[in-house]
């Protein structure tokens, strides 16, 4: 029985190391996606406060705050425009307006705080270029339907992933088409023979390491691959050009740790952050001087021509018929 | 189970208190095992919900048992339930045959570096289907390392991104079913009694007829109980799909996707109800077989 | 060894579980590969790291104190799990156990099905169950904890069971009885040291299955409290090989200590694994 007493006393040991330190939860806090894992490890030198990392999605993190409704878990969420917006019709958010609010252009945040953009990146297609096997480096979406990409081309299930939904959202604004999306539904199927897999988990790892050569994501990430992690990555934007991916936050209803939540926000617009969150490559919403260096790792600007700005208000409107008729006719190839 | 409880433990006077002692583990199966699976089943009758839900019918079109005529009407889910049983049956198959030979080893052999290599086998088991989905990725993945090896020695990246394909899914469910199929067998196979095969023998039976005839029959038990175990744990197993598949989807995989993306929780808890009454029905169907068959050849 | 080449069978069955070993082993040879070497096979990132071009050596283990940054949290947390269920598992599993395997009381099988049941059902059934039962409790910690508990009792108390019903366990204790010991001297001098052996075996196999369990945590975590296994995935996803690769030497560090401990005690033979995690 002195074992059981031995036991006993490691255990209370490592239970009294368990000291509560502060965090705040986010919910998709992917640490290689627009650099979150730099963001937090910034935020804790600069209060002492850990965001820890959460690998849930936009949509996986919308669901997640809809399952908790009765007792929310995180204090804050990061989404894509779309499903940010639709997450605040939804009731989920609580209106908070952080420092430097009223500096954020009108149509990328809710006059009442209940979302605000925090950086904006665009859909691009990431290449791998030592993965391409020889073929050249594809500049179009068109380009993706060659059949000498076979099996090499990625793009996030929108199930789960709002990048992912973005881009089939936007993929019909882009090339045109109407309100019934037949153009956009049109280009996917075609694009379906291609596929390597529609990721529900992250992929930039696989990126880097050329087990996907062709990534449809945002710019940012792919130059981070290139400038940061020093990877073979190109980052092309679509000779038809492409969308604008708004990046926002909220404040969570009933949020455990409002204060605390709210501290982080104001952080978040403050040039610090917004500076940590350039150095990622998306584009930060408050200007910060980013120096010479940085601003030219940036695509210039004549790439971003022919770029768009998807209506948010709709996009939350459609995206549940929209996700449903996604799985239908291209998850399920029908 | 097999042994009747031991008369002796309980002592010329019964001690009522003593069973409670059993009580703390009934009330944490209670808890969290009856009284879980009992929610999902009071779930599983509720119309469905979530964001995908486009029933759109309100509770006018909702029966008690919609969700399960959803799952069995949608193509998608059936589709996917045949995958899971189709898949769980041949790796159970693929894993239970695999395994015969190290479990013979391990059962019958006294060799060094025997425990190194008990040990190696058991290693999968604690790994989850999506850690080995990422190994499945790592060794066969477009890059992975055997392609690249491959390439680096005969110029050819022989298996190149084979994890996508549906070879690729059954490597990778068998990697973590063969473990559990070599321990299971092998518990069984050291019950067997080597002097009836070599009884066989010196009546001149010929090694294929003593397979056939003796090792067969009284191994089928062992057998048919890897099989169970392994297909039941291929049906529960989603991560590997996850990882990996395009898209093939296995029943599991949809659950998760109705829980994490879709948030139908009563379409997702007729999956999980459906998945377990499987699970029970194939566990309960092979351990009457095998106590028939058991019985039968004692008689 | 020698004379078992001269057994026919021995060494075609023995090179047949030889390959069959070393498939098994290989993703772990190359991942653990990876965690020390800045080069590496895979992918590209050989020429990756040769063009960052930070000067390091080729042997490198910087990489640990990355994933010891970033997830020491799910670590402390993975551990401080396994161990708790060790000693749940004792406290609550050794007497359940020893009651199942003794005495005869009505419901003593439904019960002891109930206990073995969880191996045989699908690990993300019974996780959505306990989402959709404690939802009102989701991230607790102890709701984790509970999930373990399902998939590690029916370990420890089959392996007590099978112990006491060992041949001499009885034949001990009746011969205890008849030298007039009482209840509580046969349980203190007969039946408890003849269960430390299976007590100790179930308690490193309980440890390891509660280390690598996720199919059960998976979707009862949150980000404050996290399981290590999911870390480990998290870091298959996002980040470099090497980082992953370190993040697995560290998973495999503990689990395999435990899983050769429980060999050398013979735990691995008279106890049935069977279902795992």
């Amino acid at each position: 029985m002195k074992r059981f007493s031995v036991l006993s006393a490691v255990l209370a040991c490592a239970a009294t190391t368990f000291a509560q330190e502060k965090v705040v939860i986010q919910y998709d806090c992917i640490p290689n996606y627009a650099n979150w894992g730099g963001v937090t490890a910034a935020y804790f030198k600069a209060s002492g406060v850990r965001v820890p990392p959460d690998m849930k999605g936009s949509s996986a993190a919308m669901a997640a705050l809809e399952l908790e409704k009765a007792n929310p878990q995180a204090d804050t969420v990061y989404y894509n425009g779309g499903i940010g917006y639709q997450a605040a019709q939804k009731g989920l958010h609580e209106p908070y307006k952080p420092e430097g609010f009223e500096k954020i252009p009108d149509d990328l945040k809710d006059p009442e705080g209940t979302w605000f953009t925090v950086h904006t990146a665009h859909i691009a297609i990431l290449v791998n270029t030592s993965a391409l096997g020889g073929k050249p480096v594809p500049r179009s979406f068109a380009d993706l339907l060659k059949p000498e990409y076979k099996g090499m081309v990625v793009y996030d299930d929108p199930t789960i992933h709002g990048t992912g939904f973005t881009f089939v959202y936007g993929i019909n604004a882009i090339l045109g088409g109407g309100s019934d999306f037949k153009a956009g539904f049109d280009y996917l199927k075609a694009l379906d023979a291609n596929i390597l897999n529609y990721a529900k988990e992250n992929s930039y790892n696989e990126l880097l390491r050329g087990e996907i050569p062709i990534w449809i994501n945002a710019d940012g990430n792919g130059l981070k691959a290139r400038h940061t992690d020093k990877a073979p990555v190109e980052v092309v934007i679509p000779k038809e050009g492409t969308v604008v991916l708004p990046m926002v936050m909220a404040l969570v209803k009933g949020a455990p740790r409002p204060e605390e939540a709210k501290k982080y926000l104001d952080w978040l617009l403050g040039d610090e952050a917004q500076k940590v969150m350039a150095e990622s490559y998306f584009r930060p919403i408050m200007k910060v001087d980013l120096g010479p260096g940085l601003s030219s790792q940036f695509l210039p600007d004549s790439a971003y021509a022919k770029v768009q700005a998807l209506p948010l208000k709709e996009m939350a409107a459609d995206a549940d018929d929209f996700k449903a008729r996604w799985t239908r006719e291209i998850r399920a190839g029908r | 189970m097999e042994a009747a409880p031991l008369a002796t433990g309980a002592g010329p006077r019964r001690r009522a208190w003593e069973l409670l002692l059993a009580l703390p583990l009934a009330v944490v199966f209670a808890a969290f095992l009856l009284y879980p699976i009992l929610t999902i089943l009071l779930t599983s009758l509720k119309p469905g919900s979530g964001v995908l839900h486009s029933g759109g019918g309100g509770s006018s079109s909702h029966t008690i048992f919609s969700n399960y005529l959803e799952l069995f009407r949608d193509p998608i889910y059936c589709e996917a339930m045949l995958h899971s049983l189709v898949l769980s049956a041949s790796v159970a198959l693929g894993a239970t045959l695999l395994c015969l030979g190290p479990a013979w080893l391990f059962a019958r052999y006294e060799f060094p570096g025997k425990r190194l290599m008990r040990a190696g086998f058991a290693l999968p088991m604690s790994l989850s289907g999506i850690l080995v989905g990422f190994l499945a990725v790592i060794m066969l993945g477009r890059v992975g390392f055997i392609p690249q090896m491959s390439q680096g020695l005969t110029g050819k990246a022989w298996l190149s991104g084979a994890a996508y394909q549906l070879s690729g899914l059954v490597i990778a469910y068998l990697y973590f079913e063969i473990p559990r199929g070599v321990v299971t067998l092998e518990s069984a196979l050291s019950k067997f009694d080597p002097r009836l095969d070599a009884a066989a023998r010196s009546l001149g039976a010929s090694r294929w007829q003593r397979f056939l005839w003796i090792v067969l029959p009284l191994i089928a038990p062992a057998l048919v109980a890897t099989f169970a175990v392994t297909f039941s744990v291929s049906l529960g197993s989603f991560g590997v799909a996850l990882v990996l598949s395009k898209r093939f989807s296995v029943l599991p995989l949809e659950l998760f996707h109705q829980v994490v993306a879709i948030t139908n929780f009563p379409l997702a808890s007729a999956m999980a109800v459906f998945l377990i009454a499987l699970a029970l029905a194939l566990n309960f169907a092979l351990g009457r077989w095998m106590r028939r068959h058991f019985s039968l050849r004692h008689a | 060894m020698r004379e078992n080449l001269r057994r026919p069978g021995f060494l075609p069955l023995y090179a047949f579980t030889l390959v069959l070993w070393l498939i098994v082993m290989s993703p772990f040879a190359v991942v653990v590969l990876g965690a020390f070497l800045q080069t590496t096979f895979l992918g590209l990132s050989t020429e990756q790291w040769a063009r960052g071009g930070d000067g390091e050596s080729l042997f490198s283990v910087k990489w640990f104190g990355y994933v010891w940054g970033l997830y020491r949290g799910t670590l402390l947390f993975s551990v401080k799990l396994a161990l708790l269920s060790v000693l749940l598992c004792l406290l609550i599993g050794v007497p359940g156990g020893m009651v199942l395997a003794r005495r005869q009381f009505p419901g003593r099988d439904l019960l002891e099905s109930i206990v073995l049941l969880p191996l045989s059902l699908p690990g993300i059934a019974l996780s959505i169950g306990i989402l959709q039962a404690f939802a009102i409790v989701r991230g607790e910690w102890w709701l984790i904890l509970a999930g373990h508990l399902l998939y590690t009792l029916p370990f420890m108390v089959r392996m007590v069971m099978d112990a006491l019903r060992s041949f001499d366990v009885a034949a001990l204790e009746t011969a205890a009885r008849s030298l007039g010991a009482g209840y509580w001297q046969r349980l203190r001098w007969v039946v408890l040291p003849n269960l430390r052996h299976a007590m100790v075996a179930a308690s490193l196999l309980v440890f390891c299955v509660s280390w690598g369990e996720f199919n059960i945590s998976f979707l009862l975590n949150t980000p404050l409290n996290q399981t290590f296994p999911a870390a480990l995935y998290a870091t298959y996803t996002t980040n470099s090989f090497q980082v992953s690769s370190a993040a697995t030497v560290i998973f495999l560090g503990v689990v395999v200590p435990a899983l050769m401990a429980i060999q050398w005690l013979g735990g691995g033979r008279g106890v049935k694994l069977e279902q795992g995690v």
